[in-house]
């Protein structure tokens, strides 16, 4: 029975993580007021980039590299789009994601199958051994902790200081953003290129850690539930990690209760992770006042600077 | 009309590429003198990437014989990772029309389609894993999986400490369901206390997902995993991760568990692949449906883990020579249901056509079907 709870108490932070990462960069670039529909494919690329890399170089911290690069490099491509060509949001998040998914096949084409030792987890002895939590709190692998310290410094950096202010003024009104001197397509392009190397490392994290191997199709829609829980967790960091928890929690319980034996239909228990998140983020951002404040209110409108 | 070859080297193209090696078999109309004795033309359309393991991997392996035996007599072309739907329905037509004369059709989705053309070209001969509908020049190829896993399960009900033995499934589609059933007969006929339970993925493909119902069993207390039908290694590599045993399907994946893989489900299409090629280029190919068990050498049990003793072993070894010589069949009663219900009377055998609609789990699967 411990060892059950124990095993869901650490799963569930593990499978978060991806999403933890995919989303806390997603939030960066909704509150500049760019809405990127690409992140499965940038996630996808990262995972096979990163995995590919790690082989070839024997590193993981290379692998992790390799990802953030070409998914930024991806998103660039966007930014290009959106912010260059001043072609609208949606079609080219959901053109630059499909591109992103041809990446990862043609990227993975040779290690198709593939396995990798994964990243090794930490191991803090007693404290790892600590009965219910130590598994779940002392003996993950890095990127579950780097997970969680990306959502703290993305709250810090929104919340205090110059710099987030700047950003959030920009995805609020660009145009008056402009007019006191913000460079409006800078700054966005640069949280479009952080949104896209978070996404990879998520994806890294997929292949080289969770789940250590790469197969075409291994994102399997993660970069979809990032983009839903963002929205769903009202583009709070904290919201959203506790989103992402919550889905990662509900599916390992959906796969433990049909192994204990429950008997309700498993393709409920399969539609369960959304439901759930869904409703349960739903329900604690409905306030309709609170939600009209924190969304950006320029998120997927093409800006044109004037004059 | 201008006389076709495609390039003599088969190509694999990758399915980020697919839509180029549509082209590519598009613009392969390098016009050429018709040679007396022209070589067959083989296509090949698989539903995933040819891995290093898995169903694609296996299908590709027969190709490989095909080239083996036929030699210069054969020339072949793969397309992978194709969904079914209407890019099977495409290529497999841009296939006819380049004049392929013998057509592989790696998936069960892939049957109307494949029909349709079949009907229309009665000159191109069609194979087509696990259907059902059959013609003149459409045959149809499934393995006896079922036996294998009979043979694997023995030897999980050997190891098990626990009595638990955990399974990840894809769907509760009649196939897997069989594999499960006969698995667990399998683990019983040697330990009677061997129960099994089953986590479904709803889906084909989704190795995190595998990997955590795999990790969710052995929590749970399971420790002998069987993987049903995973085109990755994902469950095999926790299995050897958390130090349990794993059976896995299709291919031999003993590099991804060397120390606690206890058995896998070898398929080999080879001779059947090469049998009908060989119709197909002399003219006598007739549509059958091949169900090829270890009588055929389509399936076995390969790398059995050294853990188990001598004697157990030699239980295994008769239970594969019985298969094999047509002496022992794995459904055989009495076979009693989940719910008590005896399926299977005393002395009876269940048939083909019993196995291949299988909606009913054997007494010792805890985990009930879904509905």
């Amino acid at each position: 029975m411990i060892g059950s709870i124990e095993y869901l108490l650490a799963g569930t932070l593990a499978a978060a993580t991806p999403l933890v990462f995919a989303a806390t960069g997603e939030i960066v670039v909704e509150r500049s007021g760019v809405l990127n529909l690409g992140i499965e494919g940038m996630m996808a690329s990262g995972a096979a980039t990163g995995f590919v890399v790690a082989t070839l170089t024997g590193s993981h911290l290379a692998g992790f590299g390799a990802a953030a690069a070409v998914a930024a490099l991806l998103s660039l491509v966007f930014a290009a789009l959106v912010l260059g060509a001043l072609a609208n949001q949606v079609a080219a998040g959901l053109a630059v994601g499909i591109l992103g998914l041809g990446v990862s096949t043609l990227v993975g084409e040779d290690v198709e199958g593939a396995t990798i030792r994964p990243l090794a987890s930490i191991d803090l002895g007693p404290l790892t051994d600590l009965p219910l939590v130590g598994p779940a709190l002392f003996g993950q692998d890095p990127t579950v902790y780097a997970g969680l310290a990306s959502v703290a410094l993305v709250a810090l950096f929104l919340r205090r200081g110059r710099p987030g202010l700047a950003l959030r003024a920009i995805g609020e009104s660009p145009e008056a953003a402009e007019a006191i001197g913000y460079p409006v397509r800078a700054v966005r392009a640069a949280a479009i290129a952080f949104g896209g190397a978070m996404a990879g490392i998520g994806g890294a994290s997929l292949s080289l850690a969770y789940t250590p191997l790469w197969a075409d199709g291994l994102v399997g829609g993660r970069g979809w539930i990032a983009v839903a829980l963002v929205v769903f967790g009202a583009w709070r960091p904290g919201r959203v990690l506790l989103g992402a928890w919550l889905f990662g929690a509900v599916s390992l319980l959906e796969l433990f209760l049909q192994g204990v034996g429950f008997e309700l239909p498993s393709q409920l228990f399969s539609a369960m992770p959304y439901l759930v998140t869904i409703v349960v983020l739903a329900l604690i951002s409905s306030d309709p006042a609170r939600l009209r404040l924190e969304r950006p209110m320029s998120l997927g409108l093409t800006y044109r600077r004037r004059g | 009309m201008s006389f076709r070859t495609t390039p003599s080297v088969s190509r694999t193209a990758a399915g980020a590429l697919r839509a180029a090696a549509i082209g590519a078999v598009a613009l392969a109309v390098a016009t050429g003198p018709a040679f007396a004795a022209d070589p067959i033309e083989a296509g090949f359309i698989y539903p995933s990437p040819v891995g290093d393991v898995g169903w694609a991997h296996e299908l590709d392996r027969g190709r490989q014989a095909i080239e083996e035996a036929l030699g210069d007599g054969v020339e072949t072309t793969v397309v992978e990772n194709v969904p079914e739907g209407p890019d099977a329905a495409r290529i497999m037509n841009q296939m006819a029309s380049e004049g392929m004369d013998f057509i592989v059709l790696g998936s069960f989705g892939y049957m109307n389609d494949g029909l349709k053309l079949a009907r229309r070209h009665p000159d191109i001969d069609f194979i087509h894993a696990s259907g059902y509908q059959l013609a003149d020049n459409f045959g149809t190829f499934l393995t006896r999986n079922y036996e294998s896993a009979y043979v694997a399960g023995q030897a999980a009900g050997f190891v098990t400490e626990s009595d638990t033995i955990g399974m990840v499934a894809a769907y509760a589609i009649p196939e897997v369901i069989g594999l499960i059933d006969a698995f667990t007969l399998g683990a019983r006929s040697v330990n009677e206390n061997a129960t099994a339970r089953v986590v479904w993925l709803n889906s084909w493909f989704d190795p995190s997902k595998a990997q955590e119902s795999a990790r969710s069993l052995i929590a749970q207390g399971a420790d002998v995993i069987f993987s049903i039908y995973q085109d990755t290694p994902s469950v095999v590599t926790v299995a050897e991760e958390e130090g349990v045993y794993v059976v896995n399907t299709s291919s031999d994946m003993k590099d991804y568990a060397p120390e606690h893989l206890l058995a896998s489900m070898q398929i080999d299409w080879s001779d059947y692949f090469v049998a009908q090629a060989t119709a197909a280029a002399e003219d006598t190919f007739e549509g059958e449906a091949f169900f090829g068990g270890m009588a055929d050498g389509a399936v076995s049990v390969e790398s059995l883990s050294e853990d188990l003793s001598a004697e157990q072993r030699a239980t295994i070894d008769e239970t594969v020579a019985g298969i094999a010589a047509g002496d022992f069949h794995p459904f055989t009663g009495p076979i009693t249901d989940q719910d008590g219900e005896v399926r299977v009377a005393e002395g009876e055998t269940l048939d083909d056509p019993a196995i291949l609609s299988m909606d009913w789990l054997v007494e010792g699967v805890e985990t009930k079907l879904p509905n």
